[in-house]
């Protein structure tokens, strides 16, 4: 029982659409693995549920819910964590400490795990009267949910969270562990899709860019780059997943960002020189002439 | 009913994510309505069980088709042919599992038995009553997890 | 490194073997609390325990606090790996020793995660 080509070409072409994330011929396996829940639940086999995308506008936030790829655990790498505790936030510590308000961007942000590691970090590290703002974005609303219910299973848990920690920050509910209110409140979540323009969000002393541009094509991770410019403080930081980190850069990029080691990770930070003289006819001539 | 049961919700989180974490996520572990009082429809089953005794007292109850339990042996102990004994050994787990995460959902303090096994339909003591049931299919063989209380 | 598993399914033990297999570890079983003292205090001593909570004979809660109380043990790092999963349990058995708690059912990479929090395997150990 394997679902249609149509259908697979159908439903890529829609993911690819929404989110530009790209699942290549011979994902079948998994788009099939994912849907079949919903189709059962629908009534119906994989290739009807298909169909019924085109049409039907819930089932397709379901679908495009269940099909974008979440993974993601708690301190996930751990080295851009210790980074973070370790350079970044002593560093920051002293160059906010007129406003003693930290802004933190964890873009892409799944079900929350980055977010609330680093609230947790900020819990234990972050002196008395300073504050902490982290937005956390993502295109699923279905992920932005769970980040907001706060609640992890039991498998999640597992991934990554030290036991300290879990039981400092977590309280059983159900088969399920919610975070303490305190760091809860330290989250603000907004839906947003990293390959459209960013619109009123403001300027962060770190961004969290971690595990989504590998699934995006080249000309989308360098539009990515290009607007992230503009979200990152002058002395602030960006952090991208372990292995997009050495990603090579378009030539009118490369002078912009510079990669700095800060123990185990390497972090992106602006370097302040102003964007190439924009040419009205740019975006009509090919790039590297 | 006046007897503390777990919520059928949390009961379905619980069995699922033993099945995904042990048997992967290529065949999923379908809900499907039973009525009550239906015995489990298998010829061929193991079943097991564990007791919860302290702050709230009951057992837990896992049968499944010989062919699930089958290759949930095999995908635990990692090997292509199972005797009697492994079967035996990976539905304790199972259920072991299973029956721990439950009585976490109940108040505590409470200790949890060893797993007893057999092959075959469970037996409940004729004084117990089902408090939470749940049945489902697994690559197309029925899967059933009871929880039961003793009646007051 | 050397790991003893201390589990009574064997069904458990095999898993978690293929798992630290696969890190490199060199394993021991022991089916209980008691027999896993016995080896301990006859052979290698392990750098690692992956502990089960209710077994026959000893428990791994027992187990723990044993370890704990001897000096010469002092370097074995303990995890629990069990499926009691009650806030209280997880802080007893921290209280007791353990370093590590992992809530049954998991995943092989909970168990690197967490071997990579306790600095026992170094982070795309598991390729
Ligand atoms: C693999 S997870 C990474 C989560 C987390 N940053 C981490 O490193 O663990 C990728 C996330 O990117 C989100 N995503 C995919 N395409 C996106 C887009 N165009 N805009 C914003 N988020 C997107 C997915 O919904 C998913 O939650």
């Amino acid at each position: 029982m394997t679902m249609a080509r149509e259908s697979f070409q159908m439903v890529s072409s829609l993911v690819r659409r929404e989110t530009s994330m790209v699942y290549d011929e011979g994902k079948e396996y998994l788009v099939e693995a994912r849907l079949l829940p919903l189709a059962v639940a629908a009534g119906c086999t994989v290739d009807e549920y298909c169909r019924k995308l085109s049409i039907d506008f819930a089932e397709r936030r379901k679908a495009l819910d269940a099909l974008t790829i979440n993974e993601t655990s708690w301190f996930r790498d751990q080295g851009p964590y210790q980074a973070f505790t370790d350079t970044m936030l002593p560093a920051l510590l002293q160059a906010r400490s007129t406003t003693r308000r930290l802004r933190i961007w964890s873009a892409a942000c799944s079900s929350g795990q980055e977010a609330y590691s680093i609230a947790m970090l900020l819990d234990q590290h972050l002196p008395a009267g300073w504050s902490a703002e982290i937005l956390a974005t993502d295109v699923s609303t279905a992920m932005l949910a769970r980040v907001k219910t706060g609640r992890y299973s039991q498998v999640e848990m597992n991934r990554g969270m030290p036991a300290t920690s879990l039981v400092r920050y977590f309280t059983r509910v159900g088969s399920e562990w919610e975070i303490v209110p305190k760091l809860k409140a330290m989250v603000t979540t907004r839906h947003l899709n990293l390959s459209a323009p960013y619109l009123g969000v403001p300027t962060f002393d770190l961004v969290l860019l971690r595990n989504v541009l590998i699934y995006f094509d080249k000309t989308t991770k360098a539009d990515i780059l290009r607007r992230m410019l503009s979200h990152v403080a002058s002395d602030g930081y960006l952090l991208l997943g372990s292995s997009e980190s050495t990603l090579d850069l378009p030539p009118d990029l490369a002078p912009r960002w510079r990669r700095e080691q800060i123990g185990r990770v390497q972090a992106h930070r602006p370097t302040g020189v102003p964007a190439p003289r924009p040419s009205p006819a740019s975006s009509l001539v090919p790039t590297g002439a | 009913m006046s007897q503390l049961a777990p919520e059928i919700t949390d009961v379905h989180a619980i069995v699922d994510e033993v099945w995904r974490s042990f048997l992967g996520e290529a065949e999923p572990l379908l809900a499907r309505p039973v009525p009550a009082g239906t015995p489990f429809d298998s010829a061929a089953v193991w079943s097991a069980s564990v007791s919860v005794t302290g702050g709230w007292q009951g057992t837990v109850t896992v049968e499944v088709d010989e062919r699930v339990a089958a290759e949930l042996t095999r995908q635990m102990l990692g090997v292509p042919d199972t005797a009697d004994e492994d079967v035996a050994d990976a539905v304790g787990e199972l259920v072991n599992m299973v029956g721990g995460n439950v009585k976490s959902l109940m108040p505590g303090p409470s200790t949890l038995s060893l797993p007893s096994v057999a092959a075959g339909r469970a037996a409940f003591a004729s004084e117990s009553v089902e408090v939470a049931r749940l049945d489902a299919l697994w690559a197309g063989q029925p899967v059933r997890v009871t929880v039961h209380t003793a009646a007051q | 490194m050397r790991a003893m598993i201390i589990d009574d399914s064997r069904a458990m033990r095999s898993i978690l073997r293929r798992i630290l297999a696969g890190l490199d570890f060199e394993t021991a079983e022991a089916g209980h609390g008691q027999e896993a003292l016995d080896q301990m205090t006859a052979g290698p001593v392990p750098d690692l325990c992956l502990v089960d909570w209710n077994m026959p004979v000893m428990d791994g809660y027992t187990f723990i606090s044993t370890v704990r109380r001897n000096a010469e043990w002092r370097n074995v790092t303990l995890m629990m790996v069990t499926t009691e999963s009650e806030h209280t349990q997880i802080v007893r058995a921290l209280a007791a020793g353990a370093h590590e708690y992992v809530i049954k059912p998991f995943t092989p990479d909970a168990i690197v995660d967490k071997l990579e929090l306790l600095g026992l395997v170094s982070k795309g150990a598991l390729a």
